[in-house]
């Protein structure tokens, strides 16, 4: 890796990325450095950052984290935590893995992501799951203390996102100095051989690549950074050299094929396998179609990020495990799925967009990073949970200062429960249909339950208390045929369902100008009627 | 990479099917991995019976070679 300033001008190729250093003296304009190990107070001094977080105990996983560069980092970070064990005893591919992965999550909290390396007929290979399965593992990548309660995350993510602006730090290096490109294969490519596939789930149509992040550019402005985007899409596997991706027209790889197949212009991919944990946690954040997920990431992160290009000319994270370069068939379609999806259904058989295999490049003795996805609690929901949060309660915090937190976990925020400081009989109702309108709640948030600033909405105990004893019927909002995820087994049709709102605040009088209201008195009666007779009869005698 | 006759398709019972990869130890195969060129299915043969065996699978998730067509287009070529 070389020094900043030579970093600095192979970026300048990049346009409308602001690189430029901080000028000495200038005021740092990026969050982490306020809380930089030097300044945190001692243990026992009680400051705390914004939301009752004390700083004091977070000093060292903070440092550790920001020297995470890598998966392999965070792999030994985890393990150095007991976050992450070996399994080193044979198994097989199925159902072996997907049990271990199922049975290490279900302590949601504080489970460990399990690292196999003696899979029966993969020998030599590795596959890690189940990194981001648990709180615990979160709050590392956070870093925080393995802990750390939800609440403390969500707060940390919240004022990460007040830092979305600031710069990022990127450095590039020279696709021959990336750890990425220690093995290069371009000629008799075979996934199968480099990679452990296992099927995730007992009907999936296939084996998939489940967690790998995909990075494509716009096929019209191919230049421009910003447009280049990074996003999770399900591949299933095909062939040695053939896989299928499953997107829809929304996202924006779906806008950049159909873009690609109606102009007829070549559209190349690189797939990262096996990535920098901030990069899994960002890249499935819908971000502007303009906004680099890198820098997004990185800026997150608190911590530079180091890309290089890939063989097909796209940016990708220099110290991946595993990149696979492909170029789609125009025009081709071929059978996908079924796919064990989030909600814990499966989708259905569809006909996919095809991708050749052009070359692979890897890290010496690559890990392959996999995810069990499926009924719930899954590590889809611990991955994205807070990050589905975290944007609601900025939207809403904007207008609403009464907002106190938002907890949009479960399942993408098919339910989502908010606390606030009730103003007046229905505010909490009122916020609720603000909720519904955010980009986010529009289809996902399904069940809303809004509860009072005395109820940690984190805390299901108290929310189950809350709505024991503050809930009326009557308070229990029902509205139909709103728009809806189309893959939630529970719509009506797909894409069309029923929203609900359980208002769980306790009760509030409405504001005070009901019960002294005075009527005003309108003069009615025969005198008024003989008035308008006159009044008509002057109009129509033309009286001046 | 061989075409193999004996070995149909456990979701659409298709009798065009490939092994394309094996898994050895020390030289001894451990198990194949198949790929059904009507469906696209893929399978290995070490999985358990609820997967692969025609007999064994939850028949909802057979697919029709007949009805390929009644399945949705993944973004549909635009106009
Ligand atoms: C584990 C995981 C798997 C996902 N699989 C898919 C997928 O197969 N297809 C898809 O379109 N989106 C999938 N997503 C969601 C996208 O990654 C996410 O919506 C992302 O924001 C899309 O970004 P885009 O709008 O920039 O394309 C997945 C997300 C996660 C966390
Ligand atoms: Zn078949």
């Amino acid at each position: 890796m070389r020094g900043r300033s030579q970093a600095l001008l192979d970026i300048n190729a990049h346009s409308r990325l602001d690189l430029t250093p901080n000028q000495p003296g200038q005021a740092p304009d990026r969050f982490w450095e306020d809380c930089s190990v030097e300044e945190i107070p001692a243990r026992g001094s009680a400051e705390k950052i914004p939301n009752g977080v004390q700083r004091s105990s977070i000093a060292v996983p903070a440092k550790k984290a920001r020297q995470i560069g890598s998966l392999r980092d965070f792999i030994q970070l985890l393990t150095d935590n007991q976050q992450c064990i070996r399994w080193t005893e044979p198994v097989m591919p199925e159902p072996d893995i997907r049990h271990i992965a199922v049975a290490a999550s279900n302590d949601v909290r504080g489970g460990p992501a399990v690292l196999f390396d003696n899979i029966r007929g993969y020998p030599g290979r590795k596959l890690i799951i189940g990194v981001h399965a648990t709180w615990a593992n979160i709050a590392l990548l956070l870093g925080y203390p393995k802990t750390a309660t939800i609440k403390e995350l969500f707060f940390e993510m919240t004022r990460r996102w007040g830092a979305k602006g600031a710069k990022p730090e990127l450095n590039w290096i020279k696709p021959e100095d990336a750890p990425v490109n220690e093995v290069r294969i371009e000629k008799a490519i075979n996934l199968y051989d480099l990679i452990p596939l296992t099927r995730i789930n007992e009907f999936d149509g296939g084996f998939y690549l489940g967690k790998a992040a995909v990075v494509s550019r716009d096929p019209r402005d191919p230049e421009d950074f910003n447009k280049q985007n990074v996003g999770i899409y399900r591949l299933q596997i095909h062939a040695p050299d053939t896989f299928s991706l499953m997107t829809i027209p929304a996202h924006d790889i779906g806008r950049q094929i159909l873009i690609a197949e109606k102009e007829n212009r070549p559209f190349r991919i690189s797939v990262m396998l096996g990535n920098h944990p901030a990069i899994a946690m960002f890249a499935a954040t819908p971000l502007a179609y303009d906004e680099s997920e890198f820098a997004y990431a990185s800026a997150m992160m608190g911590q530079p990020i180091t890309l290089t290009q890939s063989g097909n000319g796209l940016d990708i994270l220099a110290g991946t495990e595993i990149v696979i370069e492909a170029e789609l068939m125009t025009g081709e379609r071929i059978l996908e799925g079924p796919f064990g999806e989030f909600p814990g259904s499966y989708s259905g058989v569809r006909r996919a967009p095809v991708f050749k295999v052009t070359a692979v490049s890897h890290r010496r003795d690559p890990i392959f990073e996999s995810i069990y996805i499926g009924k719930g609690w899954t590590e889809h929901d611990t991955l994205i949970g807070l990050s589905t949060s975290v944007p609601i309660y900025s939207v809403l915090k904007d207008q609403f200062p009464e907002i106190q937190a938002v907890n949009a976990l479960y399942h993408h925020g098919l339910t989502g429960i908010i606390s606030l400081k009730n103003r007046y009989g229905g505010f909490a109702k009122s916020v609720a249909l603000r909720a519904l309108s955010t980009p986010h709640g529009m289809m996902y948030l399904k069940n809303l339950i809004m509860v009072d600033d005395d109820v940690d909405p984190f805390d299901l105990n108290q929310v189950m208390w809350a709505i024991s004893v503050r809930t009326r019927a009557s308070d229990i909002m029902v509205m139909p045929n709103m728009p809806m995820v189309p893959i939630d087994p529970a719509a009506e049709v797909p894409g069309k369902g029923h929203h609900l709102i359980i208002d769980a605040t306790s009760f509030m009088a409405p504001d005070p100008v009901g019960p002294d209201m005075k009527m005003v008195n309108r003069p009615t009666g025969e005198h008024i009627e003989r008035l308008m007779r006159q009044i008509r009869k002057m109009q129509e005698n033309g009286a001046q | 990479m061989s075409t193999s006759t004996s070995n149909s398709c456990p979701r659409c019972r298709g009798e065009r099917t490939e092994t394309q990869y094996q898994g050895k130890e020390a030289g001894q195969v451990i198990w194949s991995v198949l790929h059904c060129q009507q469906c696209s299915f893929s399978w290995r043969d070490s999985e358990p019976p609820e997967s692969i065996s025609p007999a064994k699978r939850d028949p909802f998730f057979n697919v029709n070679p007949e009805e390929v067509k009644r399945y949705p287009i993944v973004l549909p070529p635009m106009a």
